[in-house]
Formats: structure tokens, sequence, C-alpha cells
């Protein structure tokens, strides 16, 4: 991956190339699913417990000599792959420099499955990270037995990873949501930029990922749809969404009302009119 | 000026750069998803002088777009809440104008379809400038647009007279070198040879140049006492955020001390007001949420009291000596006991969305009139009961407003005039609680020409305080750069005289021998204005900048607003001093200084 610099000034991340290999020592090339631009949010990265990573950071940006890390949760990783400044970890700057390469070593224990948000921990004084410039992304763990539970018809069930086509991530950052769409039917990930509407086919099944980054707390709120919290039988269409808290769930799309365009805001009144809200436009079948 | 190479490299890269993501989702039939805008440029909000929109590519506060592309503007670097509202934008431009109602935090990304210059401000802060130009790469020059809509209502054709001026203002507001700097010879605005496209005519942007020499002049009468000014752009070493009190002693007209907030950041400290044993100097921190009181002779501060949001001007209360402190990013005035460590006692709510800003109490002490910025209304207060009376007024961005010594009249200036005036102050009758009228402090001026055929040329005015006789308003005037001095007996403007780039501050001081100055001072100029109130003539210009003083580290003496002269002129707050005088409770300088007076100064 890179870290650049858009033209907007803002920063964001780039995959360059991705290759998985798997247990037979097959390798395959999976770098067309990546946007060949840098985008907020960065590229999504897709694992399944089990899985090890290893991942290079290039510091590409424009201008600028100083280092850019990445930062990621939920994954296991010795202490050289923190992403963090000596100034913190008080052993080494484990960060990208201009012409210096840093990777970092992932592994997907069991036990980690979920959405984990990854982001610059050393850019900019005090090198605490430049994420409220771009530098965010997002990491899904996939669970190792392929399934997830989901309330669908009425009923908790565990839905397979291999029937949902769509993925939507949400980033909730200020008064913005910065999306990206997981398209498993093209098989590659659209930028969705700010605010976008996001759309599907009545009946399929589609995983949301919601995450929030920077200082502000924001409530998301998706309309005529209702979902149970992971590890619970909570049902809810509202979650409450800090910094760094993030929230996946699977949904039928329409599933009991129908096709429409289905509002998603930030149920914060001040964020919600400052238009940070969109569209969920769900296509007759 | 980077702005201005850029400039350049906009009309030279026009049709080479760009983004096709948007478009991507329609191209594959199995994306449903439509994309929202990606912002191909950014405006981070900020406390830093100049730069209160500023972009993240080269520190300017202007980008250049082409048709369709997207902006994102975003509070970043600012401790208070803010507006982001347009200015002024091209005549039917989509999707325009930009407002939010309510100062927050909150960003907006906009897309522009037309091309022509979309001008954003803050309407908590109205000098908080930035600029977004839309150019077509397929015409002449970068273009300005035909004809221009201003949030008044106003349209105004590109090339009048009114829109050059705004222009040329947003150029010297947001570029510090061009802050006319009077330690130097003279002012020099030299723009660049770049041509823009007005109303389809090639102009260059060099003819809004200009030069002027700079004159300082000390008045030959000197003042008595002392005259603060808030320097609120000045930057000190070791601080992150701007601005100073600058002291002047009216005796020999020279600086005597600068209050830099000791180990605080003062964070654009707007406006002072005192006790009345002139012991303690309250001063708002105007991008920030604190009050903070310093000992006027030594500097010492003595607490830092949060208060809320953009705390603009600070007042007290004649009879009691409690402080008054309006909230300009809320809808409340806090009152607050005096002394060295001020606790809030009251919060008096001045009615929904109103950001009051430059309040008055009147010397009887029985009404607080407050201009609610946001609101277009001005309310006055009954301060024995609390109980306010929120007067529409349809002024857009009532800033300040003062009162006659008998407490009967209000004068609110209206930053943006009321339409369709473009540019006037309301007469509030205070007992009355009602509008009387308004006062068109541009009636002389032809906004599409430029020609001026009389006195009342005043745009876009600001501090508007009441002489102590109660016989003259004196306006600054920020975009006009002139003081225009109403009358109060016809309520017409029978002066006007030349002020700086972002004429701000007005307030009146009192003349050695008898009589009162008045002293305006400006945002983008490093002078203070001294106004002989006697012949309604400019007496001098003194420096406020300190060229000894090397812990400034930029903008000396700049940012010239809130300005407080001791003794306080008006007599009902005078008389609680004048009581103190001779039973050992006040200061021998300030006994000194009440000695000086003449009877009609004193009020007797
Ligand atoms: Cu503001």
């Amino acid at each position: 991956m890179k870290a650049a610099k858009l033209d907007s000034g803002q920063l964001a991340y780039q995959m360059v190339t991705h290759k998985i290999r798997d247990a037979s020592g097959q390798t395959e090339d999976i770098t067309h699913q990546y946007s060949t631009e840098p985008t907020i949010p960065g590229p999504a990265i897709m694992m399944t417990e089990g899985d090890k990573a290893e991942v290079t950071l290039e510091q590409d940006i424009k201008g600028s000599n100083e280092p850019v890390s990445i930062h990621v949760h939920g994954v296991h990783y010795k202490m050289d792959s923190d992403g963090t400044m000596k100034v913190f970890n008080h052993t080494a700057d484990q960060a990208a420099f201009p012409g210096k390469p840093y990777t970092y070593k992932w592994t997907a224990a069991p036990g980690t499955a979920g959405t984990w948000p990854y982001h610059d921990h050393a850019f900019g004084n005090p090198m605490l990270g430049a994420e409220d410039k771009g530098l965010y992304g997002t990491l899904i763990i996939n669970p190792k037995g392929g399934k997830v539970s989901a309330m669908i018809d009425g009923q908790i069930k565990q839905v397979d990873l291999k029937d949902i086509k769509r993925e939507f991530i949400l980033w909730m950052h200020e008064t913005t949501f910065w999306g990206m769409e997981l398209n498993h039917l093209a098989n590659r990930q659209v930028p969705l930029w700010t605010n976008p509407t996001i759309g599907a086919r009545e009946d399929e099944l589609v995983r949301f990922h919601v995450i929030g980054i920077g200082t502000a707390f924001h409530t998301f709120h998706l309309h005529g749809h209702r979902w149970i919290q992971p590890g619970t039988s909570h049902l809810v269409d509202t979650v409450n969404i800090g910094p760094i808290v993030r929230e996946a769930f699977v949904i039928k799309a329409g599933e009991g009302v129908g096709p429409g365009n289905w509002h998603y805001h930030c149920h914060v009144l001040q964020h919600m009119q400052s238009g940070m809200m969109g569209g969920f436009r769900v296509i007759e079948n | 000026m980077t702005k201005i190479s850029k400039l350049t490299a906009a009309i030279l890269m026009a049709g080479f750069s760009g983004s096709s993501w948007a478009a991507q989702s329609g191209v594959d039939d199995l994306i449903l998803s439509v994309p929202g805008l990606m912002p191909s440029a950014v405006l981070e909000m900020s406390d830093e002088p100049g730069l209160w929109f500023k972009d993240p590519v080269d520190g300017d506060a202007l980008v250049v777009l082409k048709p369709k592309q997207a902006a994102m503007i975003k509070m970043t670097d600012t401790n208070t809440e803010h507006t982001i509202t347009s200015l002024l934008w091209p005549a039917g431009a989509e999707n325009f104008p930009v407002d939010q109602e309510k100062p927050s935090s909150a960003s907006v990304t906009q897309a522009f379809d037309k091309p022509g210059l979309y001008v954003f401000t803050c309407k908590v802060h109205p000098y908080m400038f930035g600029a977004v130009v839309v150019d077509d790469p397929d015409t002449k020059g970068l273009d300005i647009g035909k004809e221009l809509q201003l949030v008044t209502g106003a349209k105004v054709p590109a090339s009048s007279d009114i829109a050059k001026r705004l222009l040329r203002t947003f150029f010297v507001a947001t570029t510090p070198s061009l802050w006319r700097d009077y330690s130097k010879p003279e002012w020099d605005v030299s723009l660049p040879d770049i041509p823009l496209n007005i109303e389809g005519n090639t102009i260059s942007l060099s003819a809004l140049s200009m030069t002027m020499p700079n004159e300082l002049k000390k008045p030959a009468t000197p003042g008595v006492g002392e005259v603060w000014v808030n320097t609120q752009f000045e930057m000190i070493e070791g601080k992150k955020k701007a601005g100073t009190a600058t002291r002047i002693n009216t005796g020999d007209w020279n600086v005597v001390s600068k209050f830099k907030g000791v180990k605080e950041d003062m964070n654009n400290p707007h406006n002072m007001w005192t006790d009345k044993r002139y012991q303690n100097i309250y001063q708002t921190a105007w991008f920030d949420k604190k009050l903070l009181t310093f000992d006027r002779v030594s500097g010492q501060t003595y607490s830092e009291v949060v208060v809320g949001e953009s705390p603009s001007h600070v007042i007290s209360r004649p009879s009691d000596d409690m402080l008054y402190v309006a909230i300009n990013a809320g809808e409340q005035v806090v009152k607050m006991t005096g002394g060295k460590n001020p606790s809030a006692q009251k919060s008096i709510n001045t009615g929904p969305h109103t950001s009051p800003h430059g309040h008055y109490i009147t010397e009887d002490s029985k009404y607080m009139v407050t201009p609610n910025a946001l609101a277009g209304s001005v309310s006055v207060v009954d301060l024995n009961t609390d109980t306010n009376t929120e007067i529409p007024t349809g002024g857009v961005i009532p800033i300040a407003v003062w009162g006659t010594p008998n407490g009967s009249t209000a004068y609110a200036a209206n930053l943006l005039g009321t339409p369709p005036l473009l540019s006037s102050l309301t007469v509030i009758d205070i007992p009355g609680k009602k509008k009387l009228k308004d006062i068109n402090l541009a009636a002389d001026y032809d906004p599409v020409t430029g020609k001026i055929s009389g006195e009342a040329y005043g745009l876009l005015p600001i501090q508007t305080p009441v002489s102590p006789d109660g016989k003259y308003v004196v306006t600054a005037n920020t975009l006009s750069a002139t003081v225009t001095i109403v009358d109060t007996a016809t309520n017409k403007v029978v002066k006007s005289l030349p002020c700086e780039p972002g004429c701000h501050g007005a307030h009146f001081g009192m003349k050695k021998g008898g009589g009162y100055y008045a002293y305006v001072a400006s945002k983008f100029a490093n002078d203070l204005i001294v106004i002989d109130m006697d012949k309604l003539e400019v007496a001098g210009r003194v420096l406020l900048s300190d060229l000894k003083d090397g812990s400034i580290t930029a903008h000396n003496g700049m940012g010239g607003q809130g300005i407080l002269p001791l003794p306080i002129v008006e007599h009902g707050y005078l008389k609680e001093t004048l009581k103190l005088s001779g039973k050992g409770e006040l200061s021998p300088e300030v006994e000194g200084w009440l000695n000086a007076l003449t009877p009609e100064q004193k009020g007797i």
C-alpha cells in the first residue's frame, strides 16, 4: 500500500499490489479489485480467521518528508508492527519514510473476526497520525466457519458469507459519511466518497460496516431496516458510533418493507442538518 | 503570495487535471450505488489571522475549481464554533447560497456549477473569508462572473465598484503581506497581472493595485489617561493563537506595554472592559470560550474563566459593577460578578439563534441592548427583571450597538445593511422597545459606478459608539474604510473621514483641557486613528506596533478591534469612579487622570 496526497490536499491510502497465497502455495493477484487511485476511506482489506498478512507501506506524500504508518485494530501483531513512533513505543519508528517502506505483519487469530479500522499513527506533529486528513481504512476479518448471524425473515439465522453480494462501508467523520462498496458481483471495490446513495436489489443479502473516526459522536440510523447487534439478540435500527467504534450487520434489502429510497443518516440533529445523510436505494426485483 | 501563482497555474493547467471517479459507478450495471461528491479541494477553517479558510495544499484562503467540481469546507484548527455562509456567489448558481443557520463545527461539501467567484464567511466572525473561483477552462481569463449575488439579496454586476471593492478586500484580508504596515513609508497593494474574466471582458487583477503613503502623526493636544486596543492578530513567540492588548499612553501617544496573556493563549482577544476602580481589565477571547481578567498596570493574569462559545464583548452595569458577557456563538449574555475572579451568576437568554455580539448597557443601569447578529433583531433586556424583548429590525448581521447618555435611544450597526439599504444604522427607542428608523450610511455612494456625491459613504459598519455628550454617532465602516459621523439631532451623516482597511473598533476618550477624541482601530492596519470631536477632523495617527519587542513574531500591531479608553467617558459610568475619588480607593495614577478632567468631562 502507499499513502499519497489527493489534489484536494487530503491524504489517502492506496493499494499498489495485493497477492494472496493459499495453503497449497498457489498465489493469486487481486490488485485489480482495488481502485487505481488513493481513496477515502482507504482500501478495504479482507482476511479470514487464521490468515496472516504482510503489509508494506510506502510514503508517497508529495511535498512531505514526514513518516506515515498503519496502526491496525483487531488482529494480532508483534511490537514492531504497532505503527507508532519511538516517542510512544520506546523502541523504534514503525513508519514509512520517503524511499523507505515499512512492513507490518498481522495475524487474524481465531476470535478476531469482525470489522476493524486501520489508520495512520505517525504523520504530523506530535506523531498522533493524520487520520483526520483521510488516512484511514477498513480491515474485515471473516470468521473461519464462513457464516455470520443475522436476523433474516424475522429469524436469527447463520448467513453464509458467500451469499452476500454487496458490502457497504460507511465511515462517519465530522459531519460526513465517507463510503466504499465491496461489490462481489463485479469483484471490485468502488469508492463512494461523501454521503453516497448505496444501492441493492430487493431481497439481496447485504452487509453494512459503519465506523466512526475523528472526535465526534454519531448515531447511525437506517430507515425501514433493523438488525441484531452482533453477539446479542437485540433488534435495533440505530447505533451509537463514537471514535473508532464500529458496527457490522447483515440485512435483507427491503425485507418486510419493499423497494424504495430508504434514508440513512446520523441522528445527531446538527450533523444531519449539515448533510450527514444518504440513501439506501432498494431496487425492485 | 502563493495565491497568485496558483491563479496563474490554474489558468495554465486548466483542462489537464481532475478525476473521473464520480462517473465510475455508472459503467457497470452490477453496481447500483451512486457515489456522492468527491471534494477536489478543501478549505480548513482555522484561528490563524488571514487564513481563516485555509487550503491545505498551499496554505492560501482561495481555491480554483472547474465547473461541476466540489470543495469541502471544514472546521479544523479552531477552538470555537462558526457558520459556513456564502457572502457572495454568481447569481443563479445551483444549490446556493450555503448558509449554516447556527454556529457549530459542521463541515460542508458543495459542488459548484456556475463559473465565477464564490466568497464564504462566518456570520459570527464576519471577516473570516475564504473563496472558491470556478473557472471555465474554455473562457479567457479567470472567471469572476457576470452578476454577483450578495447574501443580503442584492445583485450587482461583477464589474461594479462594490464587487471590485469586495474582491480587493478579499485579497487584502487574506494576505497578511498586503496589510497596511505604518512602520513602512508606504502601503503597497501590488497585485500581479492575472487576467480576470469579468462580465466577458478580460481585466487584469493588477488593476486593483494601489499605493498610498503611510504618514503617522501624533495629535497636538494630548489625551487624558490611556487607551487599550485589541491588537487581535499579533503573534507572540511561544503562543499558538494570536492576539494581544496594546496599551497607549495618551500623554505622549506611545505604546506603554502589551498584554500577551502570560502563559495563556488569548486566541483573538476581541473586546475589553474594566471595573470602576480601573484595576482589572476583562478580556474576551473571541475564537475561544474564555474571559480573561488581568491587572491593568502589572499585566498579571488573575483568572481565566470559560463562559461560552465565542464571547465577543464584555461590559459592566454601572450601578453594581456586575459584568455582562455576550456569547456570540450562543443565544445568551452571561451575567457575572466582577473582580479578579469573575463567576457566572445567570444566563440571560436573548432568543433563539440570536448570537448577540457588541452589546450596550444604559448609563442609568436599567437596560441592556444586544444586537443579535444571526436573528436580524435587537434585544432590549430590562436588567431589574432580566426580561428580554426581541425587536425584529430587518437588519442583516446587526453587530454592535451603543446608546445616548440619557438612555432613550440606541444605534445598531447592521454589518450587511437593512435590505434594500446596503449599509445602515437602525435607531431603537430603548424604553419604548421599538424600532424608529434606519439611517442610510451609504446614501451618497453609487455601488455600480463608485461615485461618491456627499458625506454619507460608509460600507459594512461595525462599532458605533455615541459621543458622551450625545451629539454624534461615530461608526467604523470596514469595507469603505471610512468613519461616518451621524448627527443625532437629524440622524443624518454629517461627515465621512478616511479610515484603514478593515476599519473596525471605535470609542471615545478624554481630550486634555476639555472635549473628546474618538479612537478608531482597523484589523488590517497597525495604526490608531484619533479624531477630534470638536472639529470632526482626524487629529492624528498613532502606531500600535512595538518595533523594539522581539517576542512579536508576526503582524506587529495588527488586528485592531476592541478599544477601551480610560477614564471611561460615559458619565453614568464615570460618576461611579468619581465617587471613589479621594477615599484612597483609587491608584494615584487614576486620581491624576480624574483631576485632569474638566467639569463638563466629569458630567457636572
Ligand atoms: Cu466564526
